[in-house]
């Protein structure tokens, strides 16, 4: 063993009996001795643990414990994670919403192709981000369809679906009023109980709570997208509100009976002739003062 | 006193295990490194405060080198590279009596060269070596306290014997 190697088993307080022996016979043992012993003198100064601890216990209490922070940042990153994705569902299930005005009708252009005649005063909504899986249009009012040939197509409106599968119609929802007709293709109306099929000329009515299906003329579209209305058997209660929907005006009906029945077309382009139409063969006269018109009997 | 299944240790139990433990080697860890007049004792308790406070994100294996970097850092904070200066005590000795006064001014101007030879080692040698030499701790004790190898400290110590014999004896 050289010196080296037994001075540090010395060091590491590691001698055997024979080392210890051999380390003495060293030149440098006593010197080593003497130095180890000097050393001494420099010991830390005496460290009590228990009185030390005493002086932190106190102190333990008063000191604010520091919680786990790192959720915050996490939660920080979250909201804004959740207010992305909520912006992007609320942008995403945004339905597309077009509203005509009395006497505006419009043209919409669905995002398969398929065509819309927004007729007066009418809403129509629908989403264009589920188109793909669902063609469904919530409608208020009266439109035309021309719906390009593809999955289900339904209208939904307060009084009944209209369901096809590509083909073109007409719906009326006004008051107390439902009407579908069909002008090509094959047409589906569900009303309440009942799911009715109709084939291109026929037409669906419900009004005031009856129901009845129609052999209409064969046309190739509702005479509204010409600039007129036509009317078969509709009361007169149906037509002055259908008027009101047209022009500006307001009609007051107090005196007549309103529950007689209709059948003929008026003009979308000029109110006195339209008046006229319905007014004549029904034997009323009226009197116009403003945006009000009076109705009397003859 | 492990326990592995204990992810903090604000339990006070824990903390004072944990405190009894480590506090007096920390004490002269930081003692023989920096010397006494940055005060160890106060920041041994300094760093048990800091302990305390993180004591929700400290696992108990951890505990020992949050401790000692800690108190570390708090020491070097304190002080830009001051020399380290020990104080030794006179011991009372049993052969007081018969040293002639030759012998107890011999004796001063050692303890007063080995100071000097002390502060001129490295921080790294005079801990080791002052652990093992004063507080009798063996080299793998040592080793485990440091974060360092078994060989390491060794060398450490050894390097340390030779320097100060060279600056004592003046070779």
């Amino acid at each position: 063993m050289t010196k080296e190697e037994l001075i540090k088993k010395w060091l590491d307080n590691n001698l055997t009996l024979e080392e210890q022996k051999a380390f003495e016979q060293l030149d440098e043992s006593l010197d080593l001795v003497k130095l180890n012993n000097a050393l001494h003198s420099f010991k830390a100064p005496e460290y009590s643990i228990n009185s030390e601890y005493g002086h932190i216990k106190s102190e333990l209490d008063s000191v604010k414990i520091k919680t786990n922070k790192w959720f915050y940042p996490v939660l920080k990153i979250a909201a804004v994670i959740a207010l992305l994705l909520s912006a992007y569902y609320y942008t995403t299930t945004l339905d597309t919403e077009i509203e005509t005005k009395i006497a505006e009708q419009t043209n919409i252009l669905l995002p398969d192709a398929s065509e819309v005649n927004l007729n007066v005063n009418s809403f129509l909504a629908f989403n264009e981000h589920k188109w793909e899986d669902a063609r469904v249009v919530n409608l208020e009012g009266e439109a035309f369809f021309k719906v390009a040939k593809g999955k289900k197509f339904e209208v939904v409106t307060k009084y009944g679906t209209v369901t096809v599968l590509g083909t073109q119609f007409n719906v009326i929802q006004r008051n107390d009023f439902f009407e579908v007709s069909c002008f090509e293709g094959l047409v589906a109306v569900n009303h309440s109980e009942n799911r009715i099929e109709l084939s291109p000329g026929n037409s669906f009515r419900w009004i005031d709570g009856k129901i009845n299906v129609n052999d209409k003329e064969l046309a190739t579209q509702p005479s509204w997208l010409r600039g007129e209305s036509s009317y078969n058997n509709i009361s007169l209660k149906h037509i002055l509100s259908e008027l009101e929907n047209y022009y500006e005006i307001k009609i007051n009906a107090e005196n007549i009976d309103t529950s007689r029945l209709f059948t003929g077309s008026f003009t979308h382009k000029n109110f006195d002739l339209a008046l006229k139409s319905v007014t004549i063969p029904l034997n009323l006269s009226y009197s116009k003062t403003g945006a009000t018109v009076v109705l009397k009997r003859e | 006193m492990k326990q592995p299944l204990q992810d903090h240790i604000c339990e006070e139990r824990l903390f004072e295990s944990i405190f009894k433990k480590h506090s007096k080697n920390l004490h002269n860890f930081l003692y023989y490194k920096f010397g006494e007049h940055l005060n160890p004792k106060d920041k041994v308790q300094e760093a048990f405060i800091k302990l305390w406070q993180n004591c929700s994100k400290v696992s108990p294996d951890k505990a020992k080198s949050f401790l000692f970097t800690t108190a570390n850092n708090l020491m070097l904070n304190a002080v830009a590279h001051q020399k380290v200066v020990l104080k030794y005590e006179k011991r009372p000795q049993k052969t007081a009596t018969i040293e002639s006064p030759e012998f107890l001014l011999e004796e001063k101007e050692y303890h007063e060269k080995l100071q000097k030879a002390l502060s001129n080692l490295t921080e790294a040698q005079r801990v080791a070596f002052l652990m093992n030499r004063v507080e009798g701790k063996r080299f793998k004790e040592i080793a485990e306290l440091l974060d360092i190898s078994t060989k390491a400290v060794e060398k450490r110590i050894y390097g340390a014997l030779k320097k100060l014999r060279e600056d004592i004896n003046g070779i």
